[in-house]
């Protein structure tokens, strides 16, 4: 036989209907708070909706007990007999809710853990993507020093090859197709003429003087790819010629197709002159030497001829035939003996004086003698004398018959011609300290084929008799033996336009102080 | 075997791939509510018998209703048991959540345990006389006396239930909070 009290069980169950009340909604705040956080989290969805109704559940089961103690309790049977069912349908419904939402959740659940599967996926595949973007971060910030540092490399490159371009002295330039120069550098303009501002359009065809180099210029370069050391000649703006050296390469695409060339001119003019120049100072040097081999050889016998038929004339009478006769051999021995001095004169082995001369004085001695003639065939003379001209170091008798020389010749040449203009002028060049002294007629001038050959011994081109053709000579070796330099100019170049006629120039080195200190 | 299936004529996906199967699985609830009608209509055209339009109940059809939600209660606790254990949550207020689903299933059985043992207790052996503070139990010592009078300190589970089911979502929350802060 059992005989338990029920009052323990009465209490604890109204005890523990409270605290389930007070602890579902104690669990239903956590839920709420979850949601609150992250309210696109599924799972705390379902956790808040589970406390809800265990929370609902709990409140439902709990009242219900502590109604049916306290009607109980109060002797109020009856009642707690009515409400009885309603509280057990209400917790059996809030039950099977309870437990349907457990069950109904787990398909969310699942929904959630294949989300955050996904999620995670993503993440990882993020985590990979930010990777490759720190990565194709670094390559590009890689790339972005590599295009700065290539760019600061070009750009010096691009400076080193514009200040070549720029700053050379030889002519660089660049054309298209179409032989039109798009580019040339400023001693290139300068070398034909042109200057930057000018910024001529210039094709290549018009700066070549002979159709024939520019046929074998585009030959090369079509053939072999480039042309070197092709001596040419191009043509200045004023229409003088250049003598230049040129080296040239062409430029083709992937097909071989002509698109240009580049090329470099380096203006040998000035070399040219000065080459043509030595092979004439040489030239002039061994035929001197020849002559004075020839004249010292014909100088004794020409003297005992001279010497033995001057003896004759004393035993004829000059009356006779004899007596003349001798007296064509004295006379043309002599004339000899004048030619052999002219050809010692012009190798130099004749003796100089050393004084200071001013060489317009000479100008003016030799015009006082010369002058009257020359007017009597309307040759009028005019004068241009440097006032500040230094005096020069010389034999004043061999330079007086120097500009003799250039004055009967521009006589001769004026002569023909019925009269003309003598232009004679001097001037002093302090940047080479030189004195220059000009003889200029406006006869017919020189031909060009003879031009070369004007200071050969014995060239004339004067009928027999009339000249020996040692005039110019002599006058080359004289201004030879004062180191001087002598220039002629067939026809004359006057502001860029030829004028019939020729100048020579003689170019004196001015003395120096010391020497002429020395000579006085 | 991959099976592929139309998911609004956009994508095809495979259910053979571990991330569709719970689309596929919602796919086919889809699919079994939309047959549902119709096969109940087809039951009842192939099998018409007598159609009684209102059916009466008889009075125990409550607390078998009552059981079967004693029972269903315990089965999605214990599938919530067994979710959270696959889930492999972090939180360690899963794990309280796990003694909750125990101790709630252990008061369910409990429950069940008393209102059926309610049922076939001999009603004279609960005595008040008149007070009902003062009622006792009072008979033979029987296996069906002794877990009645058990079975009625039901608290003893739930209380301890809802406990846990506290410091459960009390741990959830902490756990989110600090996840959030790092």
């Amino acid at each position: 036989m059992i005989d338990l009290p029920m009052l323990p069980a009465i209490l604890i169950d109204m005890a523990g209907s409270f605290v389930i009340i007070v602890l579902s909604f104690l669990s239903l705040r956590y839920a709420f708070l979850l949601t609150r956080r992250q309210p696109e989290n599924f799972l705390w969805g379902f956790l808040f909706y589970f406390c809800l109704t265990l929370a609902c559940f709990s409140v439902s089961r709990a009242v219900g007990h502590l109604l049916k103690q306290i009607l109980l309790i109060s002797g109020r049977s009856e009642q707690w007999h009515i409400l009885a069912p309603y509280s057990g349908g209400f917790n059996t419904l809030l039950m099977i809710s309870l437990a349907a939402v457990i069950l109904y959740y787990h398909k969310g659940i699942e929904g959630y853990r294949a989300i955050q599967k996904k999620a995670r996926s993503l993440t990882h595949a993020n985590a990979q993507l930010e990777v490759a973007a720190e990565k194709l971060q670094r390559l590009n910030q890689n790339l972005e020093e590599m295009v700065e540092e290539r760019t600061m490399e070009l750009s010096a490159s691009e400076k080193k090859f514009r200040n070549f371009f720029t700053n050379s002295k030889d002519m660089v330039y660049f054309c298209d197709s179409a032989n039109t120069l798009v580019n040339m550098n400023a001693a290139g303009l300068e070398m034909l003429g042109y200057s930057l501002e000018d910024d001529p359009k210039l094709q290549l065809n018009a700066i070549f003087h002979n159709e024939d180099d520019l046929d074998q210029y585009f030959e090369t370069i079509i053939s072999v790819g480039f042309v070197e050391d092709l001596e040419v000649e191009f043509v200045r703006s004023d229409g003088t010629v250049l003598y230049v050296l040129l080296s040239a390469t062409g430029i083709f695409d992937d097909d071989r197709q002509f698109l240009g060339c580049e090329g470099i001119a380096k203006d040998l003019t000035r070399l040219r002159t000065m080459m043509e120049q030595l092979a004439s100072s040489e030239k002039m040097a061994s035929v001197g030497q020849m002559a004075a081999g020839v004249a010292h050889e014909i100088n004794t016998p020409l003297g005992v001829i001279l010497g033995y038929s001057q003896l004759m004339m004393d035993d004829f009478s000059p009356e006779s035939e004899e007596g003349q006769n001798l007296e064509v051999i004295e006379r043309q021995a002599k004339a000899c003996r004048k030619i052999v001095a002219d050809l010692l004169k012009f190798s130099r082995q004749s003796e100089s004086k050393r004084e200071n001369i001013s060489i317009n004085e000479i100008l003016d001695d030799v015009l006082a003698v010369t002058e009257h003639s020359l007017n009597m065939d309307h040759i009028y003379v005019h004068r241009d004398f440097s006032n500040d001209l230094p005096t020069v170091v010389g034999d004043t008798e061999k330079i007086r018959q120097v500009f003799v020389n250039f004055i009967n010749n521009a006589h001769h040449a004026m002569e023909e011609e019925d009269g003309g203009d003598l232009f004679l002028s001097s001037r002093y060049d302090h940047s080479a300290n030189q004195v220059t002294a000009t003889v200029r007629d406006t006869g017919h001038g020189i031909a060009e084929d003879v031009l070369a050959k004007i200071f050969d011994p014995f060239f004339t081109t004067k009928s027999v008799g009339k000249g020996t053709g040692l005039g110019l000579s002599v006058s080359y070796g004289i201004i030879q033996e004062h180191d001087g330099i002598i220039t002629v100019e067939s026809p004359v170049k006057i502001d860029g336009k030829d004028v019939s006629g020729t100048a020579f120039h003689v170019k004196f080195p001015a003395a120096s102080e010391e020497s002429e200190s020395a000579i006085q | 075997m991959w099976v592929t299936a139309d998911c609004g004529g956009q994508v095809n996906r495979s259910c053979g791939k571990p991330e569709h199967v719970a689309w596929c699985a919602m796919n086919l609830i889809k699919k079994i509510h939309r047959i549902h009608p119709f096969f109940l209509l087809f039951l009842i055209l192939v099998f018409p018998g007598n159609a009684w339009a209102v059916q009466s109940h008889g009075a125990p059809e409550g607390l078998y209703v009552h059981q079967l939600a004693h029972v269903f209660y315990t089965a999605a606790l214990c599938y919530f048991f067994w979710n959270i254990h696959r889930s492999k949550f972090k939180s360690p207020g899963w794990r309280l959540l796990q003694v909750f689903c125990v101790l709630m299933v252990c008061w369910n059985i409990m429950a069940f345990t008393d209102h059926t043992l309610a049922a076939v207790i001999n009603s004279a052996h609960i005595t008040g006389g008149g007070d009902y503070l003062a009622t006792r139990l009072r008979g033979p010592a029987t296996a069906v006396n002794i877990w009645y009078y058990i079975t009625k300190l039901d608290h003893i589970f739930s209380v301890p239930a809802l406990f846990f089911l506290y410091l459960g979502m009390k741990g959830i929350y902490k756990s989110s909070v600090k996840e959030e802060e790092v």
